[in-house]
């Protein structure tokens, strides 16, 4: 019985795998100048590696919002970073928050005039498990 | 969370005041003993190495029945995982007035795919499992699916009894 289950569980994972390496082709393929690790400079100099197409969707219709780019370590479960998530939602000077599992960045999106304190952001971070390693604070355009 | 094997059923629902550590309550209906019971469950995590691509933990885990018999465990569990791949292990001593015995397993597992925040991701595994009371390892395939706050972990150990844990995180 658990080689019959094995193989009907196995088949959709393997069928999925497939259907996310032809996704992640094309998108390559799309964003061959970014050679797969985009970086933003700031204005200081600093670099930061981010996901450029990723940054852009997430910062479409956020005029004028505070984006903080927050690098953290640990961040390697979906399931596990769902607290990140939650946690920052209920803070109401959040409008947008996105996990970026892959550069391990957390994008949150604050309202114009929040009082960004970047001790909160480690510490709410922190109480999910993970660590930060660095915050930048961007303006959306 | 939902957990199902040969030997007994349980749900387990735990509050984490901090990420240190968690307090919890666990209903189990052991199959063979044919009673019901509730434990008090206390997690504490020990070390946690957090990496660019890495998560290392390890935890010490006790909890005490109230089920009479002065029945109470005490144990570690530990994992390593990165996006790909997991390691995980755990040892546990259980103590009561009518018998004493242990349990230990070992689990390794590979992502096949990547997937983004939010995707379906999929987990294929093998678990290896011992029991004092059998004195035998039992190894069987498990898979493992999370997708927003829903966690399923699914296997048929070798005497086809299923092992299933179902997490929701609120």
């Amino acid at each position: 019985m658990r080689y019959l289950l094995f193989s009907i569980l196995i088949f959709p994972s393997l069928a999925l795998a497939e259907a996310t390496m032809h996704t992640d082709h094309s998108n390559h393929g799309a964003h061959h100048s970014h050679e797969g690790h985009p970086h933003t400079q700031l204005v200081d100099g600093a670099e930061i590696k981010l996901d450029a197409e990723r940054f852009d969707k997430f910062v479409l219709n956020q005029s004028g919002s505070q984006i903080a780019v927050v690098s953290v370590t640990g961040m390697v479960c979906d399931f596990c970073a769902r607290g990140i998530e939650k946690t920052f939602k209920k803070d109401i000077g959040v409008k947008k928050i996105d996990v970026d599992l892959a550069n391990g960045k957390v994008l949150i999106a604050y309202a114009a005039t929040a009082k960004i304190v970047n001790e909160d952001i480690e510490q709410k971070i922190l109480s999910n498990g993970q660590t930060v390693t660095d915050i930048q604070i961007l303006t959306a355009q | 969370m939902v957990f199902s094997d040969e030997m007994r059923d349980s749900a387990y629902y735990h509050y984490s005041p901090s990420y240190k550590y968690s307090l919890g309550i666990e209903l189990v209906d052991e199959k063979k003993a044919m009673k019901n019971h509730a434990n008090f469950r206390y997690t504490y995590l020990l070390n946690r190495k957090n990496t660019q691509k890495s998560q290392r933990n390890l935890y010490f885990q006790s909890s005490l029945s109230a089920g009479g018999n002065d029945e109470y465990s005490y144990g570690f569990l530990g994992d390593w995982e990165t996006r790909r791949y997991f390691i995980g292990f755990g040892a546990q001593e259980f103590k009561s007035n009518l018998r004493d015995y242990d349990k230990q397993f070992v689990q390794i597992g590979f992502a096949p795919y990547l997937g983004d925040y939010g995707d379906l991701h999929s987990w294929l595994m093998v678990k290896s499992k011992h029991d004092s009371r059998t004195d035998k390892w039992n190894t069987y395939p498990v898979v493992k699916f999370f997708k927003g706050d829903y966690l399923l972990e699914l296997g048929v150990d070798e005497n086809d009894e299923p092992d299933i844990h179902f997490m929701i995180r609120f």
